[in-house]
């Protein structure tokens, strides 16, 4: 790395932690799934829409939406910690 | 073998494209020479990778940018104001459009400094123009991650993401400062800072008074496909000396010709939902009947969001910059030198 060059890496102190994804669900049946509506237009509908279907036709036991303050604005972290705390199952949905 | 920092820089996306100046050690302290505060002390964290910005992060990279040490005060002051919450840089590092952190510098030392306002002032060709803001977008890549293909989903960006850093032409302005006419006093170093794209030029060789004149300059202020015409957003004028002294000559302040204009960049919704952004839920969102085509749109709805600024060199010609969504607000304020 840079440390052993005459000169500096301008992204020293980057933090190098990775974090592990959760192991892949084999099938939907009886788990909570959790989307994020990210407020453009529509998002409801068509989030409404794959929730139904995916409780119809998966057997998911209920899916949770959360909607954003605004879709150019992150999810807040308590929003995120909540979703984690619900769901087994969690999509970054989108709408527009 | 010998490494070849030009390169190796180049093939680890610590850099915009263009060649950096080497960041040793030896540089960094000239640098830093650029001011008084502590090089430990902490500026912030860029989103969305929020990596931490201090003061000597941000020399580094203002020195890698090709900035002298005496710039480094304006690039201090603009990554700090940029960071303030309600201009959501973090909203802009992930969009698919492709604005980007326009600094208006106003104040002697942008003139100390050599920031230039005249002929050119979009650039190429001005140091200080360019590498001030070649060292803000540096960090908004190495310590935001703002990278296309990886946090940013920018659609094609756009040549203001390079750099987007000017002042006002003040000797030939006919009016007061940007800055002065939001308070600040007339001796103030500030930056004013909003989120846009490159600039459009509207030439108008022709108008000898300033309604028609004006009337020109609101069209192009307003487009299908722009966002300003659909959310409360900025946007920036710069009228050449030329132009505005048409609207001074005829007793026309400042505050009058941003009235004026914010009243004649309007289109009728009947000619703007032929094309381009219009939804009836947009139309709805600004308590406007989505049906009725003679309803009128503004594509300023705050004044206070039109910065209207006179720069560029002689010449008829008003270049016009289109702003992003409702989720970011512009910011402003004085700076350390």
């Amino acid at each position: 790395m840079a440390r052993d060059l005459p000169f500096i890496d301008p992204t020293a102190g980057r933090s190098r932690s990775r974090i592990a994804l959760a192991p892949r669900p084999i099938d939907l049946a009886g788990k909570v799934v959790g989307m994020i509506d990210n407020t453009k237009e529509q998002a409801d509908v068509i989030l409404k829409t794959v929730a139904e279907v995916l409780e119809s036709r998966y057997g998911v036991a209920r899916v949770i939406i959360h909607r954003k303050e605004h879709y150019s604005k992150l999810a807040p972290h308590a929003m995120i910690d909540e979703l984690a705390k619900e769901v087994q199952v969690a999509v970054a949905a989108l709408g527009g | 073998m010998k490494v070849d920092e030009f390169e190796f820089f180049l093939e680890k996306d610590w850099s915009d494209g263009f060649p950096v100046v080497t960041p040793t050690e030896e540089r960094v302290q000239w640098m830093l020479t650029g001011t008084r505060r502590n090089s430990d002390e902490v500026v912030g964290n860029i989103p969305p990778a929020g990596e931490l910005a201090t003061v000597r992060t941000v020399a580094i990279h203002a020195l890698m940018a090709g900035c002298k040490p005496e710039y480094l005060p304006v690039v201090l002051g603009g990554i700090s104001l940029m960071l303030r919450e309600e201009l959501n840089l973090g909203g802009v590092q992930c969009t698919m459009h492709g604005v980007a952190p326009l600094m208006i510098v106003n104040g002697p030392y942008a003139d100390k400094i050599g920031l230039r306002g005249g002929n050119g002032c979009f650039g190429p060709g001005f140091r200080a123009n360019a590498t001030i803001g070649r060292a803000i977008r540096l960090m908004l890549m190495n310590l935001g991650g703002g990278l296309a293909g990886i946090a940013s989903a920018t659609v094609f960006a756009s040549p203001i993401r390079y750099t987007a850093c000017l002042t006002e032409h003040v000797a030939q302005s006919p009016w007061e400062s940007l800055a002065a006419s939001r308070g600040h006093a007339p001796g103030a170093n500030v930056i004013t800072c909003a989120m846009v794209e490159s600039p459009r030029l509207h030439f108008d060789d022709v108008s000898t008074e300033p309604e028609r004149l004006l009337t020109g300059i609101g069209d192009a202020m307003t487009a299908p496909g722009s966002w300003n015409m659909w959310f409360n957003s900025d946007m920036v004028v710069a009228m050449s000396p030329q132009h505005a002294k048409l609207c001074a000559g005829s007793g026309m302040t400042r505050a009058k010709a941003v009235e004026r204009l914010v009243d004649l960049a309007v289109r009728k919704q009947g000619q703007l939902r032929r094309g381009g952004n219009w939804r009836p839920e947009r139309a709805r969102a600004m308590g406007i009947d989505p049906d009725d085509d003679e309803s009128l749109i503004r594509a300023v709805k705050d004044p206070q969001r039109l910065h209207l600024i006179v720069a560029g060199g002689l010449g008829p010609v008003t270049a016009v910059c289109h702003g992003w969504n409702e989720s970011s607000h512009f910011v402003h304020g004085t700076y350390e030198v």
